[in-house]
This record gives structure tokens, C-alpha cells and sequence, in this order.
């Protein structure tokens, strides 16, 4: 399957890819024009909303009102973010929050690292040393098919399923940003393995390891660093969702920061939004440093 | 390379093996023969080798050396054929240990793991001997660690026993996949091109290591590689392969310029070798 | 015969320290997160077995009325549209931030410089922020209609996509970039000639990927109260209606599935 392919079928391959990537940006390009005309044309497009004087009149107020230079109809005190006890409280929840996306993390990796191998192709048909069997197929396409679907739920989706199952708090938001997460980290793991230099692997084989010492010398610390980085890489997507599935799983800072526009605390609403900033880029600061180590180690 | 003409701690195992006045051939190739689909990899070839015998595979790229070292090595297998190692039918032996004890083979693109620490990439070659519970437990903390240190002392690379392998240059790289090869002990050594990335200087002293495990053993070395001066050097032994079709199986002194040219289809003089 | 000195105990490299360090900080993490989880009881609902039950046994079979089955379509195009409008808005605002954030227009020096850095700083900005949490935001300050939801999805969407084009911008080999400055080519030329076509099917391949996202990106709009496949699964989960839900949960599968096939494959034809 991987012999050598010939200079001329591959300049007759390469002009047929050429021509699907063109189709399919014409084919964009006409949805888009579609998809633009469908919101345009339709009811709620809030276009003449969008620029009336009175829409920006409101986006004006609301930003004095974020910002704590419009006294809010319940706040009547000094803005949240000047308070102390104010951040402190939101501090706890910035708290709950990192530790939702930590546990979430934790999930998927754990997750990840039980399932990547047999859902890597090479390894499930013993590409890389041992044996296909019937049993390790199915369990490849077992473990693809849960990638898959858990990868194309959203994490607020699982989030809304979650919270008629478990009891509100940090750990249903982590399942479900965990299970989302699973999907996209575990089908990008299990490529790292497919698209793995067979040769360390063989050379391991012809010194005399078995199956499952090939795969703990040979592909596990090929594929680990990928692995983690993925991981991190994701970490940095999930701190700015984690806000997000607490909207509905009434877990850390998402839960205050909807009771606080529902209740129309306008300045607490802007508090929360520094703390999210803070831990956005703490969280981005961190994923690098990690990534660092990674490189060099 | 002045290493001391020890009995050697490390590479040599060669227990099990006749004396060398012994007739029973270590390698034993009865017809074996291998196609990829339309293309003849190797016509059946019959040969045998001695202990203490070092053989050079030569001969143009494509010309099957290299299909016939990994049968050798029992990661192809022949579609005719059968070939015997140390008096026993490879077809017969476990992959895996049984097999490693027996042959033992350097690839050309060396093929170590380059995440792990050196210690782990020679230490490799013990996992033919290793259960799966130690083998994972000297991933944490390294098994054996002296045998590895003392065969990389041995190749003068000691100091880096503890260094990322990826980190390692081509010819530091080089004497790691050897030094893996010296905790694995096998009678056989298969080398496909072990010099061909490697200065004229680096591979001398390749050569000179990879023979030197040999002599200590007696067991066999099989190197593919190009250049007659080092195969005259090193080599007790000298097959031409073209097209997968034996072209002549000679003592390296009858490696004439006229043989060369025929087996390499030059029209006029073998040129230097760089050329190749 | 032993002519080797035996090993001597090694101070331990910095390689074995880092990667001692990494595992320690990872397995912490794992440690803190599930350990500062409160186990004792509670976890589940009260009746929230039986409703993991229910949900699961819905599954045999979801709903598959003729008259569901149509709404899950007008759903899932409701859902692809704002998709759609939601990315090309991102190209368009995220492509000529990303060529300034690249720093590959003007003259060398500290103005380019600056302007770059500034641009970077928009674009960090622009993707900090969820989508949903800028939908919430803007629906609060303009009130609900699909362009509101459209340009939140669009601008979190234009800072990855400047971040991303930007650094592929400036990933280009350098050579065929110095054959066109040695010829007199003006930095907007250089760019049009050099770069852009050298980046663009790594630009687009990366574009239809983003793609993918915004497909879910838009299903979760429903909770600003957005019409589509999020909102659907929404109103039938408050009624308990789990086979609907599952009807929903795999039209929105499939289309992520189906659009990220696509994107696998333009990928695969770009050669990248």
C-alpha cells in the first residue's frame, strides 16, 4: 500500500486535489453568499437595529454602566470592582474555575492515555508488532467512534445534558468540558501514533522486545510529548470555555457572571470580566512555560 | 581504535557456538527468495556462513541487500525458501527473544527512540531477556545501568549515558545503536550501510568496532556497504548482489576494478567511491 | 579483565531535572483537581440515576417522526448559516489584521514594529473572550438578532485566525522573499507575490478547520436564545423529550462530522 508511486501518477493526483480545494471554495464562497442573503433578508436580522441611533445609545449605556459611571438601578453602592470583599468573593470563583479547567484536563488526559493506542491504526493492526485480531479492530473503531462523537458535541451541549444527571458544581462542568476535550486530544493522539516513524519500533522488535515493550520504549515516548503539548494547547481553549459550561453547571465564575447581568450588577458583571482576563493569561503564561519544558525535555 | 583484544564483558556471549574448527554454519540460506508484488526483491540464493566469518553485501542500491538483511534478521519473511540460523529454521524461532539472542541488526537510519535518554536506548537490547514488569520499571529507573555505562565507555561515549538521544550527533547516534547491539549479544550482526552517512575517519573506526564484537564472539558479521578498501580491511569475505540475483561470492582480495564495474554496470573505471 | 572504571555517581543531568520537574507539576495538577473535588455523596442528582436511564434508553430509538425530522433540518440550517456568516466575517476582519500583526507591510522600523505589537495585542484580546460571552455581552447591549450573534462569533474567531495567518505569514521559506526584495519589490509586493501564495493553502486549509469549530460554535448561540440545533436540544431537554434530544444531539454530530470530513479532505488535497 506504501510502495512507491510514480512521478506521473502523482502529478495526475496532484492535479485532481488542486481541483477539490478549488471546488470546495466555490462551494463556500456560495454558502456564504446564501448564508449572508438567509440572516440579511430575515426577520431578526437586527441590521437597521445594529446602526439605529437607539441601539447604540443602549451599547453606550451599558458600557457606562460596566464600567460604573451609571449608577445601576440595584447598585446603588460604590462599583463592585472597588470593593474589596468583591474581589475577594470572585477570587474564590476565580478559584473554582481554574480548578474546573485543571479537572477537566485531568479527565481527558486520563481519558486519552487509557484509549490512544488501540485507536491508532498501525498499532490496532499490528503494523508496529503484534497481531491483528478481530477484537482489537472493533475495539479501533469502537474508540473512534466515541472520539467522534464526543468531539463533535459541544462542551455546553454535554454541559445542558450533565446538569439533569449530576448535582451542580465544579464536577459535572469538568465532565463535560473533559468529555469534549477526550474527543479532540484523543483523535489527535491517535494520529501522532499513525503518522509515527515505524522505524525505532522495528529496530526495538529485531533487539528482542515484545509487544508491550515496544509499545512502552518504542511508541509511548514518541508519542507522550505530543500528547501533553495537545493537552496544553487545549487547556488554553478550555480556561475560556470553563466561564462558559458554568453558565449552566452554576459552577465558578460563569454562574456570578449570569446572575449578575440577570440581576443587572453591571460593575460586578466588569469585575468578573478582569478576573477572566487574569486567568485567561495566567492560564496562556503557563500552557507556554509547560510547552517549554516539554521541548527541552 | 586501539581497543585492548579483550574477552569482552559486554558484546560477547558465544557460548552455545561450536569451536571455530566447527563445520556447522551459523547462517544457512537454502534458496530463499522474496518478490514485491511484480518485482523480484531476491532470486533463491544459497549461501552459507562460518562462525567467525565477516561477510560485505555489495552491490547497486536496489539490488536487494537490504531485503536480504531483513530476512535475515526475521523482520521479512521469505516467500521461498528456508533459511537457517545457528542449526535452527528461522521460520521456527519466536520473534522476540529466541530470535534476539540469535541475530541482531543496525539499520542504516539507526532507528533509536530520540525521546528517551540515552541509558534507555542501549538498554533496549536487554529487552529480549527482561519481563515486561522490569522492562517498565527501568523505564523509571534504569535496570542494568552498569552494562550499558560499561559499553559505552567501551565506545568512548560514556559521558553521555544520561543526554537526550535526539541530542547526539550522527556518529554519537551511531555508537549508541552499537552499544545496544552489545547488551543484546546476538551471534549474528546484520549492518545495512553502517558507513554510508559516516567520514572516512568515523568509518574505520565504525568498522573496526563492529568486526572487533565479531572476533570475540564467534559469531558473524554481515555488513551492506560500497567501498572495496574498506572491505578489504575489514572484511574476510565479499558477496555481489544485482537486481536480487548472486553476481559472485569471493575473498575481498579478488574485489578487482573490472569485477566492481561489472557489478556496479559502470562501462568504464570504478570511480572513487564518494561517488556512489 | 575489567580495564572499564566503574561508573561514578553523575550529578543528574538537566535533562532528567526537567523531565523530574514536568512529571511533578503534572501529576500535582491531577492530584489538586480530582482531590479538591467533594466526593461525599451528592455527586449524582436525586432521581438522577433513573434519568441517566431514561436518557440512555431514549436512545432506542430517537425520534424519527417525519414532522421532527424536518424541524432538525431547518435546526441544522439555522445552525450552518450563522456558522457560515459567523466565518467569513472572521476572514475578513481576521486577514488584514493578521498581515499587519506579521509585520510584513511598510518599511523596517520601530513604526511597523509598533503597529505589529499593537495589532497582536487586538487580536489577544479579541480571542480571550468566548464566543458565548461576547454573545452575552453584545445581546445585552443590542438586543437579540442573528447579526448580533453572527459578529460574536466572528470576532474571538478573527483573533485566532490573525494570530494563526500571521505566524504562517511569516513561517514562509525566506529565500524566494529576498529573490523578490533583491528585484525591487516594495513590501506590499513582496506580500502579494511572496508570501500570500506561499501561505494561502496552509491559510486555507486552516480556514475550513476553523470552519469546523464555528459549526459548534453556532449550536451554542441558543443560549442567548438563538434559534438552531442547540436551542432545540434546549427546549426538548426542559420537556424531557431524551429521544428528541438524541435526534438533535446526531444531526448536530453529523454536521460537525460531515464538515469536518470536508475539511480533511481540502487539507489533504493542499498537500498539508
Amino acid at each position: 500500500m506504501t510502495g512507491p508511486r510514480s512521478t506521473l501518477r502523482e502529478v495526475a493526483l496532484g492535479r485532481r486535489r488542486l481541483t477539490f480545494a478549488r471546488a470546495s471554495l466555490y462551494g463556500f464562497v456560495v454558502l456564504a453568499v446564501l448564508s449572508w442573503a438567509y440572516i440579511l433578508v430575515g426577520v431578526d436580522s437586527g441590521l437597521g437595529d445594529l446602526f439605529s441611533h437607539r441601539a447604540w445609545g443602549n451599547a453606550g449605556h451599558f458600557v457606562r454602566q460596566l464600567l460604573g459611571l451609571e449608577a445601576g438601578l440595584v447598585d446603588g453602592g460604590r462599583p463592585a470592582f472597588l470593593e474589596a470583599s468583591r474581589w475577594a468573593e470572585t477570587g474564590k470563583l476565580a478559584y473554582k474555575t481554574l480548578l474546573m479547567s485543571v479537572l477537566a484536563m485531568s479527565i481527558a488526559g486520563v481519558g486519552v492515555l487509557l484509549t490512544f493506542l488501540p485507536a491508532a491504526r498501525n498499532v490496532s493492526n499490528g503494523e508496529l508488532g503484534g497481531r491483528s485480531s478481530f477484537g482489537l479492530g472493533a475495539l479501533y473503531y469502537a474508540i473512534r467512534l466515541v472520539f467522534a462523537f464526543t468531539r463533535a458535541v459541544p462542551e455546553l451541549v454535554w454541559a445542558m445534558v450533565i446538569v439533569f444527571l449530576l448535582s451542580p458544581g465544579v464536577l459535572p462542568g469538568a465532565i463535560a468540558l473533559g468529555l469534549h476535550n477526550y474527543g479532540i486530544v484523543g483523535k489527535l493522539s491517535a494520529e501522532v501514533v499513525e503518522n509515527m516513524d515505524p522505524g525505532p519500533a522495528r529496530a526495538l522488535r529485531s533487539a528482542g522486545a515484545g509487544n508491550l515493550q515496544m509499545l512502552a520504549y518504542g511508541i509511548i515516548p514518541q508519542a507522550l510529548p505530543q500528547f501533553l503539548t495537545y493537552l496544553l494547547y487545549r487547556w488554553e481553549v478550555v480556561i475560556r470555555t470553563t466561564v462558559v459550561v458554568g453558565f449552566v453547571s452554576a459552577g465558578g465564575l460563569g454562574r456570578e457572571f449570569r446572575l449578575s447581568l440577570s440581576y443587572f450588577q453591571y460593575t460586578d458583571v466588569a469585575l468578573i470580566i478582569v478576573w477572566y482576563l487574569a486567568l485567561v493569561i495566567a492560564v496562556d503564561l503557563l500552557s507556554a512555560g509547560l510547552r517549554r519544558l516539554i521541548r527541552s525535555g | 581504535m586501539s581497543q585492548p583484544p579483550s574477552t569482552n564483558e559486554v558484546g560477547g556471549s558465544g557460548a552455545s557456538t561450536p569451536p571455530n574448527g566447527g563445520v556447522r554454519p551459523i547462517v544457512d540460506s537454502r534458496s530463499i527468495g522474496k518478490s514485491f508484488g511484480a518485482l523480484t526483491a531476491l532470486a533463491p540464493l544459497d549461501f552459507t556462513v562460518g562462525p567467525g566469518e565477516r561477510v560485505a553485501l555489495a552491490g547497486p542500491s536496489g539490488s536487494g541487500k537490504t531485503t536480504l538483511l531483513y530476512i535475515l534478521a526475521g523482520l521479512l519473511q521469505p516467500d521461498r525458501g528456508e533459511l537457517f540460523l545457528d542449526s535452527q529454521a528461522v521460520s521456527r524461532l519466536r520473534p522476540g527473544k529466541e530470535l534476539s539472542e540469535i541475530v541482531g541488526l543496525i539499520q542504516q537510519q539507526l532507528d533509536l527512540v530520540p525521546q528517551l535518554p540515552v541509558v534507555q536506548n542501549v538498554l533496549a537490547g536487554r529487552l529480549g531477556q527482561w519481563g515486561l514488569l522490569r522492562s517498565l520499571a527501568s523505564l523509571v529507573s534504569a535496570r542494568e545501568r552498569e552494562m550499558a555505562y560499561n559499553a559505552l565507555s567501551r565506545l568512548g561515549i560514556a559521558d553521555k549515558i544520561d543526554e537526550r538521544t535526539s541530542r547526539l550527533s550522527g556518529g554519537e547516534q551511531q555508537r549508541v545503536a552499537i552499544a545496544r547491539l552489545m547488551l543484546q549479544a546476538p551471534q549474528i550482526i546484520l549492518a545495512d550501510e553502517p558507513v554510508s552517512s559516516l567520514d572516512p575517519a568515523r568509518a574505520d573506526e565504525i568498522l573496526a568496532l563492529l568486526t572487533d564484537l565479531v572476533e570475540d564472539s564467534k559469531g558473524a558479521v554481515i555488513a551492506s556497504l560500497h567501498d572495496p578498501e574498506l572491505i578489504k580491511k575489514y572484511f574476510s569475505r565479499v558477496i555481489g548482489l544485482r537486481e536480487g540475483v548472486l553476481q559472485f561470492d569471493i575473498p575481498p582480495q579478488q574485489l578487482t576494478a573490472p569485477v566492481l564495474a561489472a557489478l556496479y554496470g559502470f562501462d568504464r573505471d570504478f570511480p572513487n567511491n564518494s561517488a556512489l | 579483565m575489567i580495564w572499564i572504571e566503574p561508573p561514578r555517581p553523575r550529578p543528574v543531568s538537566r535533562f532528567f531535572e526537567t523531565r523530574r520537574l514536568l512529571s511533578l507539576i503534572l501529576v500535582a495538577a491531577l492530584v489538586w483537581s480530582v482531590a479538591s473535588v467533594d466526593w461525599t455523596g451528592g455527586i449524582v442528582h436525586s432521581g438522577g440515576g433513573n434519568a441517566l436511564k431514561d436518557f440512555f434508553l431514549a436512545l432506542f430509538p430517537p425520534d424519527l417522526s417525519p414532522g421532527f425530522l424536518k424541524l432538525a433540518l431547518a435546526a441544522s440550517w439555522q445552525t450552518v448559516v450563522h456558522a457560515v456568516a459567523g466565518i467569513t466575517l472572521a476572514l475578513i476582519i481576521g486577514l488584514p489584521l493578521g498581515v499587519l500583526a506579521s509585520g510584513s507591510l511598510g518599511n523596517p522600523g520601530r513604526s511597523r514594529l509598533a503597529v505589529a505589537a499593537t495589532v497582536r495585542f487586538v487580536l489577544a484580546f479579541m480571542r480571550s473572550i468566548h464566543e458565548l460571552v461576547w454573545a452575552v455581552l453584545f445581546v445585552t447591549a443590542f438586543g437579540l438578532s442573528s447579526l448580533v450573534v453572527v459578529l460574536a462569533i466572528a470576532i474571538p474567531y478573527a483573533g485566532i485566525l490573525g494570530r494563526i495567518y500571521s505566524e504562517l505569514l511569516n513561517d514562509v521559506p525566506q529565500e524566494p522573499l529576498d529573490g523578490l526584495r533583491s528585484s525591487g519589490a516594495s513590501p506590499a509586493k513582496v506580500l502579494l507575490y511572496g508570501r500570500l501564495p506561499m501561505a494561502l493553502p496552509e491559510m486555507l486549509s486552516y480556514g475550513f478547520y476553523r470552519f469546523e469549530c464555528g459549526i459548534r460554535a453556532a449550536a451554542i448561540m441558543s443560549f442567548v436564545g438563538i434559534r438552531g440545533l442547540g436551542y432545540e436540544i434546549q427546549l426538548s431537554l426542559n420537556d424531557l423529550l431524551f429521544s428528541q434530544v438524541w435526534t438533535l444531539l446526531l444531526f448536530l454530530v453529523a454536521l460537525v462530522l460531515l464538515v469536518d470530513y470536508w475539511s480533511t479532505r481540502v487539507r489533504r488535497s493542499l498537500g498539508s
